[in-house]
């Protein structure tokens, strides 16, 4: 791809997004995505698609556009400036979509990703479960075969949308007396079926931004299986390390009440900016968060480059959890008192992001699960020899053991 | 491709990496421990033909002009094998002629340290102080990089309220200049005293030419440091991979592989911060002052976490004489404190942050 035509396709992204999309920080921001945000959001990612800028690098016989990670870089630097309303279908277009264009049949991929792309359908993503956290492999969600199908019970926790999806990627124990890895397959399920059951999840801060997802004797068609029986969980890692990139490179947004900006602002607004030893704190923050920038960025540049950032989007994601996670620490010495209680909005959105600080270092694999990641994959460093590997999962044990 | 390495800078990450793994080994730091010497001259010599010590000095004064880039790739990659040389000593020295603008210094100095035959120094980067008065010098400035080797010094002294800089030789009255013994035995230090010393006053604007010559000694430094974390990255790596112990390799302890995992986190950011202030010094002068305190601290506290973990996940042979782990472990502790500890560091930038604001 030339340089010019990229340029062209960059000034024209331009554009349309300067005629159609709100300005960032122009008012509310994605939300919590309510009936009529949600239909506003159809509408948009419909418009998206009709202009030709959804699905840049997806083929064309999938309603997708066939260009390359230049013109998907170019658009989404071009994106940051605005608060473009899609935030139901990030999920659908950042996992079970690759994952279904990698892996899905012929009728699936014709079926599910161009009503996808246009925002037609909106897909979730149900992995996680109470039993299995990071250990995602020691799932206990079971897909068993009857007739012509599959029947499908079990609990998954952590979902994001699954009160407005229309379909999600689920993977399911197939097999329990092979090693865990062995017997997973990775299945759609219609989010409307009956026995489909689902419930937000209140998290730390209050706010509810999850769901738990149960099934209970749903009934799955034989082509609902994506790839092949049984080997589901090459499927997920597919869709955990499309997740992982991008959470890694996210460009955070600079308007976060733990960056250096809001921080140091409102040390100057506290009165306690004249500090030698905050002063030092917030200078370490503009390092942190400085530097994970530009880890991101240069992993952007090395995908436009045409280089697999591979497991290196794990250190990007360990260096954004922990940056957060010292952000947070110093907003408590920027707080000062205040940071006991307050009943100004600005002290009161940092200590919400002070205790969202967590988050990060969980969703997506923890910070224990990326070391590993870095440990193995980037340094070569010997696998752990796992108790589970080898073993057949229903001589495993799983969960949490009683208290005694 | 702001970050990504050009090919320039590739090229001469190869031929410098080479050099060091063939000609300046970490045997021959323990010969020149041996014998007491500072750095080894044909070494010297050979860096000087790479073009080293003029990377970052133009043309007409018979230097490479090859920009910060390519010095800091040089940089990294000598100070990965801790080779002993004066081109921190030099590079600093005609980085601050370069934004001094006296003519008459540049014409007479800079040919002399691009060609690596003149050795100069900048009496900073360490404490002390010295007055300018009656066109003497007095005061006395410790640590000096390379003094004792240098014959020229160029000496930061204030005259009254303003700041000054003099062009000092060492052969001059009133000079005295000491050898200290460095704790990192990859670097030669020496004490500067002067007493009613004369010297040249060099025109132009001091002050500014000090901050920039703090700045590249920032990014300097920082991927001297750069080189050495990888270097103790890969050197602890590979011995987790061999070492057994409970009858597996070490690495696949997690207390042992989420140390060194969260090490090479820190390394791949401070990389990237490193990359960022050298493009800024070639291409956007206006941010690399902050650029390169960025770098500086990014890499800075985290290479000294690096080298302590290199002693001790070797366990007791990392903590041996003849083990390569104490070497970079002295190199890391005094690279922390040169040109600005970590506290100063901090606070320059803290000043940098507050003068953009403002």
């Amino acid at each position: 791809m030339s340089e010019i035509s990229i340029t062209d396709f960059r000034n024209r992204a331009r554009a349309w997004l300067e005629e159609h999309a709100p300005r960032r920080g122009g008012g509310a921001g994605p939300g919590e995505a309510g009936p009529a945000d949600l239909a506003a959001q159809k509408a948009f990612q419909a418009s998206l698609y009709d202009a030709g800028f959804a699905g840049l690098t997806w083929p064309r016989e999938y309603g997708g556009q066939g260009l390359t990670h230049a013109e998907q870089i170019a658009f989404s630097q071009q994106a940051r400036d605005f608060a473009l309303p899609v935030g139901a279908f990030v999920i659908g277009l950042g996992m079970p979509g690759p994952t279904i264009l990698e892996l899905g049949s012929e009728q699936q991929k014709k079926r599910y990703l161009p009503k996808m792309l246009r925002g037609e359908e909106i897909w979730c993503q149900l992995f996680s479960e109470p039993s299995g956290g990071s250990d995602v492999a020691a799932l206990i969600t079971t897909a068993v075969r009857d007739d012509d199908g599959w029947v499908l019970n079990g609990q998954k926790v952590w979902t994001s949308g699954a009160q407005y999806s229309d379909f999600g990627a689920v993977i399911a124990r197939t097999d329990p007396t092979v090693p865990k890895h062995n017997g997973i397959t990775m299945f759609i399920v219609d989010m409307h079926a009956p026995g489909v059951t689902v419930r937000p999840l209140k998290v730390a801060t209050g706010a509810a931004p999850f769901n738990e997802v149960f099934f209970d004797q749903v009934r799955l068609p034989a082509d609902a299986v994506i790839g092949e029986v049984n080997d589901g969980w090459r499927a997920a890692v597919v869709m955990l390390r499309n997740e992982r990139v991008a959470i890694g490179t996210m460009a955070g947004p600079r308007t976060s009440p733990l960056s250096y900006d809001s921080l140091s602002g409102l040390a100057d607004r506290l009165g306690t900016s004249a500090d030698t030893g905050l002063q030092r704190q917030l200078a370490e923050l503009y390092v942190r968060e400085r530097s994970v920038q530009l880890f991101g960025q240069q992993l952007r540049e090395e995908a436009m480059a045409g280089r697999d950032p591979g497991p290196r989007g794990s250190v990007a994601k360990l260096a954004g959890a922990e940056l957060a996670i010292f952000a947070s620490l110093v907003a408590a010495d920027v707080l000062g008192p205040a940071a006991a209680g307050s009943d100004s909005r600005d002290v009161r959105a940092v200590l919400t992001a002070m205790i969202a600080a967590p988050g990060g270092s969980i969703a997506g694999g923890t910070n224990e699960i990326q070391r590993n990641i870095i440990g193995e994959r980037v340094l070569g460093l010997p696998k752990d020899p796992g108790a589970d590997r080898g073993t057949p999962f229903n001589q495993l044990r799983v969960g949490t053991l009683r208290k005694n | 491709m702001a970050l990504l390495l050009n090919d320039d800078e590739e090229q001469f990450r190869d031929s410098v990496r080479r050099f060091v793994t063939e000609r300046s080994p970490l045997s021959k730091l323990r010969e020149l421990m041996s014998s007491g010497q500072p750095f080894d001259a044909d070494t010297w010599k050979q860096l000087s033909d790479l073009g080293l010590p003029g990377l970052i000095i133009p043309a007409e004064h018979g230097g490479a002009e090859a920009g910060y880039g390519v010095l800091t790739v040089a940089l990294t990659e000598l100070g990965g094998g801790l080779v002993p040389s004066p081109l921190l000593a030099g590079t600093l020295a005609a980085g601050t002629l370069l934004r001094l603008g006296d003519q008459q210094a540049r014409d007479q100095l800079l040919p002399g340290i691009a060609s690596g035959e003149l050795i100069a120094t900048l009496a900073a980067g360490g404490a002390g102080t010295v007055r300018a008065e009656n066109g003497t010098l007095s005061g006395e400035i410790t640590p000096v990089l390379n003094a004792a080797q240098a014959e020229v010094l160029l000496v930061p002294a204030a005259d009254g309220a303003t700041t000054v800089l003099y062009e000092v030789a060492v052969s001059a009255p009133g000079v005295e200049i000491t050898p200290l013994p460095s704790l990192d035995h990859s670097r030669s230090l020496g004490r500067v005293r002067l007493s009613a010393a004369s010297g040249r006053r060099l025109d132009g604007d001091a002050g500014a030419a000090l901050e920039f010559a703090a700045d590249l000694a920032d990014l300097a430094i920082a991927a001297e440091q750069l080189g050495g974390m990888a270097a103790c990255l890969a050197m602890t790596a590979e011995y987790a991979k061999i070492r057994l112990a409970f009858g597996r390799p070490i690495g696949s302890f997690q207390g042992v592989k989420h140390r060194l995992a969260q090490l090479h986190t820190s390394w791949e950011l401070a990389h990237a911060a490193l990359r960022d202030a050298a493009r800024a010094a070639d291409e956007r002068p206006a941010r690399f002052p902050r650029a390169a305190s960025v770098a500086r601290i990014a890499v800075s506290a985290s290479y000294v976490d690096a080298a302590l973990a290199t002693v001790q996940l070797h366990g007791g042979i990392g903590f041996t004489w003849e083990h390569d782990a104490h070497l970079f472990h002295k190199n890391a502790i005094s690279q922390h404190a040169l040109f600005g500890g970590p506290g100063q560091q901090l606070d320059r930038l803290t000043a940098q942050l507050a003068s953009a604001a403002g």
